[in-house]
């Protein structure tokens, strides 16, 4: 019996695709590597090398419209070989939405230059100990419990106060921001109904901390501290000047925000594999250096980001494609992530690939995440309290399903590949 | 406009203009040089945007820092010259600078 055909589907409201995107991104790759979407105006970028190319080639490939998506029209018709002037208008529609991801050219080069080091080396190492504490913690609590839902329970709290201990966000405010983000539908929304018209406009997650960093940013320009929130209160371009408080309230919002969604996901992937699979489990239990590997084809293999997006800024190339302006691009990392033609026997785990670590888990190019190194610190270090204080783990059956029929819910969003909830049985 | 010069790894020299302000990794990419992998995007925490610095420009050049040093360590083809591209950031004093892309690790 062949598969069911599921190129005519709608990449970006479809809820069946949710559960397995990967053989919807295995049946438009036989298509092509680059080949337009049955239902969206755009084409799907599946290639590892097309997908490479277009994420290094920032000239031609505006990152404007890397979150929005390409699931509604454009809001302006493209016109002529080159879009830039309609470009700078649609960014001044983007307003506070319109953030780092999005940036192209020399603003992007600027503020970059002032996120690209905020995650070094020498601060990750100050986060050691706190990180690991606090992971230790959480651990212990749920397997003195004989088990815990890691989604919301430990993932999501973890990457939060990591995130929010190193920026130096009060404790006191951490909740709230929690609450606001949990609250909100998330990145790449696939469900339009909750976009009712009838309803009263909602602050958004990045509004509602942009008043409160707006506070501490303004604090910290006249009482430093030793925290990220003090470096990007005082932090400047490369040319010396100062910027605008509201470019860095902006970029520590989408800092903090940034670093929940993706970075739990991740590890409740990570989490999901392990339970499934014993013998990984004890290889990684007899042997800790393994996780970092193990890490790396999770990324590949179920990162917690699916697509991003990019517009042709001018006519331009794929390859020997032709790509006129105005030309929207779906980047799905995770179709390139298993492209057969980079990756041997791609839908196989394997720890120790050569060459994983130039996988697109976190992207390519100027806009490769640059919470990356923060992200697989943190993932690691609780996935290592897990191992170590446990003898086995496993999904809850009641929950779950019986093992070969298990029943997963992942979070409806066209961006994030994540897990609504993951119920874990420990075993000390 | 200022520019670097660039050689490849197969000894191809390469003429790239760049803006003040951008980083070498940046300008060697954007030239498309792309055996320059710069894997984690210019955040210094690979060290896949390894250069030799030719002769000249050094009094020019930042200081290597604690983990710029810690990452070219690792590499087997370090050598008194090496640099990570995405450190330096490029001004006119540094129009004419010459590099060779490092030779890559196993």
């Amino acid at each position: 019996m062949s598969a069911t055909d599921l190129t005519g589907k709608d990449y970006f409201t479809d809820l069946s695709l949710l559960l397995d995107p990967y053989e919807y991104f295995r049946q438009m790759y036989a298509r092509g590597p680059v080949s337009p979407m049955g239902s969206a105006d755009s084409l799907l970028v599946t290639g590892f090398a097309e997908a490479v190319e277009v994420l290094r080639n920032n000239r031609d490939f505006s990152s404007a419209i890397a979150t929005t998506g390409a699931g509604q029209p454009l809001t302006f018709v493209p016109e002529g070989p080159d879009i830039s002037t309609q470009l700078d208008a649609f960014y001044e529609q983007l307003g506070p939405m319109n953030l780092l991801v999005n940036y192209d050219g020399m603003p992007h080069a600027r503020l970059r230059a002032i996120a690209s080091q905020l995650f070094t080396p020498t601060r990750l190492k100050a986060t050691h100990d706190f990180m690991h504490e606090f992971a230790a913690q959480l651990v212990r609590e749920s397997v003195q419990k004989g088990g815990c839902e890691i989604v919301n329970e430990i993932a999501t709290p973890f990457v939060t106060l990591v995130v929010a201990e190193i920026l130096g966000v009060p404790p006191g405010d951490r909740e709230k921001f929690r609450a606001v983000i949990d609250a909100a539908p998330p990145p790449g929304n696939m469900n339009r109904d909750d976009a009712r018209e009838d309803s009263e406009p909602q602050m958004s997650p990045l509004e509602y901390m942009g008043l409160f960093f707006f506070e501490y940013l303004s604090d910290r320009r006249d009482n430093p501290r030793d925290d990220l929130l003090t470096q990007l209160a005082l932090a400047t371009y490369p040319d010396g000047e100062l910027p605008d408080l509201l470019e860095m309230v902006k970029l520590s919002g989408f800092l903090f925000g940034a670093g929940q969604d993706t970075s739990a996901k991740l590890i409740s992937n990570a989490m999901r594999r392990i339970a499934e699979d014993p013998v990984l489990q004890e290889q990684l239990r007899a042997d800790y250096t393994l996780i970092p590997p193990m890490l790396e084809e999770v990324l590949r293999l179920e990162g917690s980001t699916k697509a991003t997006w990019r517009i042709a800024r001018r006519d331009t190339k794929i390859g020997d494609m032709e790509i006129p302006a105005g030309t929207r691009l779906t980047v799905a990392l995770a179709a390139a992530n298993r492209d057969p033609r980079r990756w041997e026997n791609p839908e196989e785990f394997r720890i120790g690939r050569p060459r994983i670590q130039e996988h697109l888990g976190f992207g390519r190019g100027v806009h490769t995440c640059a919470g990356a190194p923060l992200a697989r610190l943190e993932v690691a270090a609780i996935l290592r309290h897990f191992l170590e204080q446990t003898t086995q783990i496993s999904l809850n059956a009641e929950k779950h399903g019986p093992p070969g029929n298990r029943k997963l819910e992942y979070e409806p969003s066209y961006i994030i590949r994540g897990l609504a909830n993951l119920h874990l049985e420990l075993r000390a | 406009m200022p520019e670097v010069i660039v050689t490849t790894r197969s000894g191809e020299q390469q003429a790239i203009p760049f803006t003040p302000g951008t980083t070498l990794m940046q300008a060697i990419t954007e030239g498309g040089i792309y055996e320059l992998q710069a894997l984690c995007g210019g955040v210094c925490s690979c060290a896949t945007c390894h250069v030799h610095i030719d002769a000249g420009h050094s009094a020019e050049l930042p200081t290597v820092s604690e983990d710029e040093d810690g990452l070219l360590a690792g590499s087997e083809h370090r050598s008194e010259r090496s640099r990570l591209s995405c450190q330096i950031r490029l001004t006119d004093a540094l129009d004419g600078l010459r590099v060779t892309i490092a030779a890559e690790d196993e």
